[in-house]
């Protein structure tokens, strides 16, 4: 079951990696192969349960396979502490604003759609 | 006899699955610690990144080793991506009534975020290069590494500014949000994922099922419409 659901992540990966080399350069294989997966299940109308249970296994070790790419910090130290406070700061602020910002329009925004359905 | 003590660790150290087995070993330590204290600071992927590159320094490794050894680990990056897809999917009807809150919080944060970024390290006195490489810094690290070096940054830095975004993000984000009045999950989950893509949706995926499907479908647009528009814009201005 497990790994007839990994095939199918695998497949719209590859499928991607593909498309990527062929048409659409800018975007990145494991997108693509993302946006191929998410029309395959809206043609099919439901998630399968091999599809489900790989992907929710998968999906639980997400932080795990964003440590190696994290370490990737140690490599540039030079040249982050360079530039480091210009980098750290508008790095730090750019953030916190913008997630605060993004978070609040959502909210107005779904508090508006809400009302004007109460309506 | 004497034992070779010295050659045992070489072995050891340079083995392939060293890097495997501190990596295994950092994240549970850290995934222990997280649910023990629920300290916000102890965000598994920082304490977990800390402790491998304090072992690396130790043993005296570069990060190009580690990179070989923790190969079949980056590997699965890509079906992970690929399988978030399933959460956007199951939650494609909370998002449709959505729609419109989710496009126009995309086009003016997601502008925001990255003209903010950009803007601040100009005026803070960052040099082009460095400025080229933050540009995509909200944007999931496979993305802004190839628009980084379309631009004219240099691809692994953007990584690194990436992932800097997507920690502070997850360690900040939720109590910030929270404090400023954001409830709503879809809300919560949005500004998450556009502004600290993967890490802040695995964060988001801690919340609730709903906040995680609304970080990966704001981390995926996000990424697509950076990935086509970013460029263009660059190309339009300079």
């Amino acid at each position: 079951m497990l790994l007839r659901g990994l095939s199918w992540l695998v497949l719209c990966q590859l499928l991607g990696t593909a498309l990527n080399v062929l048409l659409l350069p800018m975007l990145p294989g494991p997108i693509i192969g993302m946006l191929l997966l998410f029309g395959f299940l809206l043609l099919r109308g439901e998630v399968g349960e091999p599809l489900h249970q790989a992907s929710s296994s998968l999906l639980k070790y997400l932080p795990l396979l964003l440590v190696p790419p994290a370490v990737g910090v140690m490599a540039y130290a030079e040249a982050i502490a360079a530039d480091f406070w210009a980098v750290a700061g508008a790095l730090l602020l750019s953030l916190l604003i913008s997630i605060v910002f993004a978070g609040w329009l959502m909210q107005k925004l779904i508090d508006r759609q809400q009302r004007r359905e109460d309506v | 006899m004497s034992l070779e003590w010295q050659a045992a660790w070489q072995a050891v150290t340079h083995h392939p699955l060293f890097g495997v087995g501190i990596t295994l070993g950092a994240y549970q330590l850290a995934m222990a610690a997280y649910e023990k204290t629920r300290w916000v600071f102890l965000q598994p992927v920082l304490v977990s990144m800390l402790t491998v590159i304090g072992i690396l320094l130790l043993c005296g490794l570069s990060y190009a080793e580690y990179q070989g050894s923790v190969a079949a680990l980056t590997l699965f990056l890509g079906p992970v991506t690929v399988a978030l897809a399933v959460p956007l999917f199951l939650n494609l009807r909370r998002i449709r009534q959505l729609l419109w809150p989710i496009l126009i919080t995309l086009a003016v944060a997601g502008v925001f975020a990255t003209v903010l970024g950009v803007g601040l390290a100009w005026l803070l006195g960052a040099e082009q290069i460095m400025l080229m490489s933050m540009a995509p810094k909200s944007v999931t690290s496979p993305i802004a590494m190839l628009v980084a070096s379309q631009i004219g940054g240099i691809a692994a830095l953007a990584a690194v500014f990436v992932m800097i975004t997507g920690i502070i993000g997850a360690i900040c984000g939720p109590a910030l949000l929270k404090r400023f009045g954001v409830r709503h999950q879809a809300a919560l989950g949005m500004a998450l994922g556009l502004t600290a893509h993967a890490v802040g949706t695995a964060r988001a995926l801690q919340e609730s099922e709903e906040c995680g499907a609304f970080a990966a479908l704001a981390m995926s647009l996000m990424g697509v419409v950076t990935a086509v528009l970013l460029p263009l814009a660059i190309l339009m201005l300079l």
